[in-house]
Order: C-alpha cells, then structure tokens, then sequence
C-alpha cells in the first residue's frame, strides 16, 4: 500500500507529466536562447567583458555592410532555384516509384540512402566529384563532350554546384510523397479510367491537383530549412567564396559572432533571418487558408 | 523483355543515378596510394583497402568513431523516451490542449538553428556543459526535435481511445499503457524516428564546431574536416576518412530497409 504522503495524481495529470520533459527542454533549450539571442541585438557582447548597451546601432552596423547585403541574396538565390527543382524531382521519383515492380524496396532505398549520409561526410565526397581537375563529375562531362565548368573555384559556377549536389538529398520529400500518393483513393482512379481519362490526362487532372497542398507544403518546409540550416555543407565546401559567390546569412552570423566576437551584431543579423522565415511562414499560411487545407492533418507530414 | 517494362529500366536507370555519388566515393577511396589520379573516365579494376590504414595512421580515427558512438547511443534512447512521452501524452489530451500542443511544436520547428548557437554556447558554457558529450546531446532531453514529437502523436492518435480506456479500468498506469499499448502499435514510428535521431546526431558538425575544444572528444563530423586539413588533395585518403563516417549509417538504414520498403504498400 502506498501511504497517502500527497494526494494521488489523477490519469489526466500523469499524461500531462509525460510532457514535462518535452516542455522543459523547450524552455531551456529552446525558448531562452532564442529570446536571449533577440535581445542581444541590442548589446555589444564579445563573451569575455559584460555586454554593454548599443541601442540599434548593431542594426545600423550589419544593414550597412556590404556583405550583408550579398549574403540576403547568396540566400535567397540557394532557395528559389533548388527547392522547387528538389520538390519537383521528389514528386515525380514518387510517381515513378508508385507501384509494384520487382524489386520496388530496393529502388526506393537507393533514391533515399544519399539522404543518411552525414551532411560533412556528402559535402567532402562532393568536394571531390565536383574537383576541377580530377574529379568524375569533370570527367563524364568531358567524355560526353560538354566543355565541365570550374565549379567551387569559379564564381559563376559555385551556386549551381552546390544546387546540383543538393538534388541528391531529396529523401524526406520522396517518402511524403510516396504516402500523400497513396491516399489518393483508387476509386477515384478507377473512375477516370472508365471514362477514358489517358495517362498524362490523369496526371494533370487528376494527380497534380490532389497533390498539390502536400507540394506546396513540402516547398516550404524546404524554404525554410535550405535557408536556415544550409551552413555545413557551404563551411566546408567554399566557405563562403569564391569571392563571396556562396556567402549566406548563417555564414554571416557566424563569422561577426564566433570569428569577430560580435554576438551583438550576429543577433542583429539573425533579426533578417527570422524575418526572412516569418515572411515564408505567413505566405504558407495565407495560401493553406485559401486552399482550406486542414492544419491539423497535413501539417504533421511535415 | 515486354515493350511495359519501360517502366523498370526507367526506375534502374534513377537509381543508377542516385547510386553514382557513391561509386565515386567508393573508387576514390580504393584508389591505390602513390597512383596518379586518373585525367579521363576509367574504371581501373586495381582497388587497395592501404588508404584506410593511412587514415587511421594520421588521426585517431578509432577514437573518433567511439565518440559518435556513444553519441547516438545516448541520445537516441533518450530522444525515443522523450518524444514517445510527449507524443502519448498529446495524443490523449482534450481538443483543445491537443491543439495548443501542436501550435507550440510549430512554432519551435520554425526557430531557426542558427538562432541558438551562440545563445545555447553560452548557457552550455554557465552550466560547466562546454566541451562536454552532454553539450552534443542535450537537444534529445527535449525530444531532439518536435518533429518526433509529431510524429509519435500522430501514430499514437490512430489507437482508439477505448483501448487506452481499457487498459485504465484494468488499473494500468500511464507508463504501462504507454509501454504495453501504444509502442507495440507504434512501432514503425519508433523505428523510423530512431534512424532520424541517429543521422541526425551522427552527422551533426554544429554541435562539435562550436561547443567542443578538445581534440579527444570530437565526432567524425568534425575530424572529417580535420582530415580535409591535413590532407590538403590526398584525396583517396580523404574519401576514405569519408567512408569510413559513411558506412555505419548506410549499414543501418540497409537494415531497416524493409521497414521503409513497406510505406506506401
């Protein structure tokens, strides 16, 4: 017998407790740094002396230098040419990989396993594919008899490099994909049949629609996490360079705070950056609204 | 062969594809030391397994790959305990507390990562948390990410109420539903959650960058980028440090193909 030192918890408040951890690692880890890393805007901080108050000079420093410009525009240019393609190219492989076939599972595995790598082990071998001089990519194109660009080395070449081997790690997009197909009742299927609906009709009348809130959703999700998080694969690639050609906001806000000890002016140039994902979110939520998408349901495919 | 077969040499040719990085990445590694690079496509069929002892000889490579083991081994039971919790515990909470749950995991999906580098470097650093395993694993105290936590409320909501129901006038406490009820069902979820957490922690290069100092704690992320630097254009020696990071999570998800193999029928 338990001896009654407190009174009982009652089944709904033991399930709420089951949410204590997930609730405390938020406020911890989640909900203090961001709201510390805002109000550190407002600061020079360099991590050694205390931080002393700057009002909104950090702003004025970051929105006028030169790089910060640049780097708005290194970011924006890695997301509206790659995510659509990679969205693109996720959808149609899950259309491909639909049905049964012989050895389906394989297939399928090999489209996802470039997306279990780990993103310095991918962005060192593509270092190496992408090698002017040696390396295949340069190789096959030449056999082919494409004059191969200088990519990582070359201004031009740089974006479209790191767009090409982003293609590669389109995993997540295709599973959800594969799973939105499937709900596409086949009765619905059957019926375009019977009236005579051909392949590329059913695809446009019939698929691409019923698809197209999971599309649009899977792009923004891609938005923002290419424009958030796309710092590993860049650091150890480029850089940043040639000349700046791939330098993006996390970049930025990198160097001014663990390489120039600028927490301050880094928060300030991570104000842009939650403004940047802001305007993606409420473009994402005026377009579901419109659609009726339900924002229970589909969201948590994503 | 059937003119319909279209359809399978078009899904072999897209694989072939997606497996070429790969090939490549392999060759390279099992490119004989001292050999000049080859300067035109060839397949030579002359392979060493040298490059592998030269990476283990440069770096402590064995050390390295001890690390992340221990990394993933924390941190992907703890991430599963955490996130199947909060999942369960959403899942059989009223509407309207559901809904409030949901908006809260949203809105900390969209926090941007950057955003908590040098705010989270500074609390690891007050909590005596820099250079410590702890600072790589601490997100997974929190789920790792709520991401997972969705999921599992999504698998866990599909189990009728009246089973949990059930099990709680049979005297059931909250764990013992949690472990005899809902992870049996859920277990596809758990699975898949499982081999997330492990890439994501195997493959994580932030953590390590900035909250580690000492060379004997590094992750393979990490030494990989050390190896870049002392390599400068071995590059058989670096693919073959990149392999090397490669192989376990490849291994894995192999494994769990099946599992995968199954979504979508």
């Amino acid at each position: 017998m338990r001896k009654p030192l407190w009174r009982p918890l009652s089944y709904q408040q033991r399930l709420r407790l089951l949410l204590l951890p997930y609730l405390s690692g938020i406020l911890l880890l989640v909900a203090l740094p961001a709201l510390l890393s805002f109000g550190l805007a407002f600061f020079r901080y360099d991590a050694l002396s205390p931080p002393t108050w700057l009002g909104t000079l950090n702003f004025l420093f970051v929105t006028t230098d030169e790089l910060f410009l640049l780097s708005v525009q290194n970011s924006l240019a890695l997301v509206i040419l790659p995510v659509p393609l990679r969205v693109m190219g996720a959808f149609l492989l899950a259309i491909l990989l639909r049905r049964n076939g012989r050895f389906l599972g394989w297939f399928r595995a090999s489209i996802y396993l470039p997306s279990v790598l780990p993103t310095a082990a991918y962005a060192l071998a593509w270092l190496w594919i992408l090698n002017p001089l040696y390396g295949p990519m340069n190789l096959l194109l030449q056999a082919i008899g494409i004059a191969p660009p200088a990519w990582f080395a070359d201004t031009q070449w740089a974006k479209p490099g790191l767009l090409l081997l982003s293609l590669w790690q389109i995993g997540e997009g295709f599973l959800v994909c594969l799973a939105a197909l499937q709900d596409i009742p086949s009765t619905v299927e059957d019926a375009a049949l019977v009236d005579g609906a051909n392949r590329v009709q059913r695809f446009f009348y019939l698929t691409l629609p019923l698809m197209a809130p999971i599309l649009l959703l899977l792009t923004f999700r891609d938005a923002i996490l290419t424009l958030q998080e796309s710092f590993t694969t860049i650091f150890l690639l480029t850089g940043g360079g040639p000349y700046y050609a791939t330098y993006t906001l996390p970049m930025l806000i990198y160097e001014q705070g663990f390489g120039l000890l600028l927490f301050g002016a880094a928060s300030a140039a991570l104000w842009v950056l939650y403004a940047l994902t802001g305007l993606i979110v409420l473009a994402l939520y005026l377009i579901a609204r419109q659609w009726q998408i339900g924002t229970t349901e589909e969201t948590f495919v994503l | 062969m059937e003119i319909r077969d279209w359809r399978f040499w078009a899904r072999l040719a897209v694989t072939a594809v997606f497996l070429l990085p790969l090939l490549w990445l392999l060759t390279a590694a099992l490119h004989p030391v001292g050999r000049p690079l080859p300067t035109t496509l060839s397949l030579s069929l002359d392979f060493t397994l040298d490059n592998f002892r030269r990476v283990w000889q440069l770096v402590p490579l064995g050390r390295f790959m001890l690390n992340s083991l221990l990394v993933v081994i924390l941190a992907v039971p703890i991430t599963l305990v955490v996130s199947s919790w909060a999942g369960f515990g959403m899942a059989q909470l009223p509407k309207a507390s559901q809904r409030r749950w949901i908006v809260l995991s949203l809105a900390v999906l969209m926090v941007p990562g950057v955003a908590l580098w040098a705010s989270r470097f500074f609390l690891y650093t007050r909590l005596g948390l820099y250079d410590t395993i702890l600072a790589l694993i601490a997100p997974a105290f929190m789920g790792s990410s709520p991401f997972f936590v969705l999921m599992f409320y999504r698998a866990f909501r599909r189990i009728p109420v009246a089973i949990y129901e059930a099990a709680r006038l049979e005297g059931a406490g909250v764990l013992a539903s949690w472990w005899q009820i809902g992870l049996p069902i859920a277990r596809p979820t758990a699975v898949g959650v499982a081999l997330l957490t492990f890439v994501l922690y195997w493959g994580d290069f932030v953590s390590p960058l900035l909250y580690l100092r000492s060379q004997s704690r590094y992750t393979l992320p990490v030494a990989l980028q050390l190896l870049q630097q002392l390599t400068a254009s071995d590059w058989p020696l670096l693919m073959a440090g990149v392999l090397l990071a490669t192989i376990i999570p490849v291994g894995l998800f192999l494994l769990l193909q099946p599992y995968f193999a199954r979504l979508g029928g």
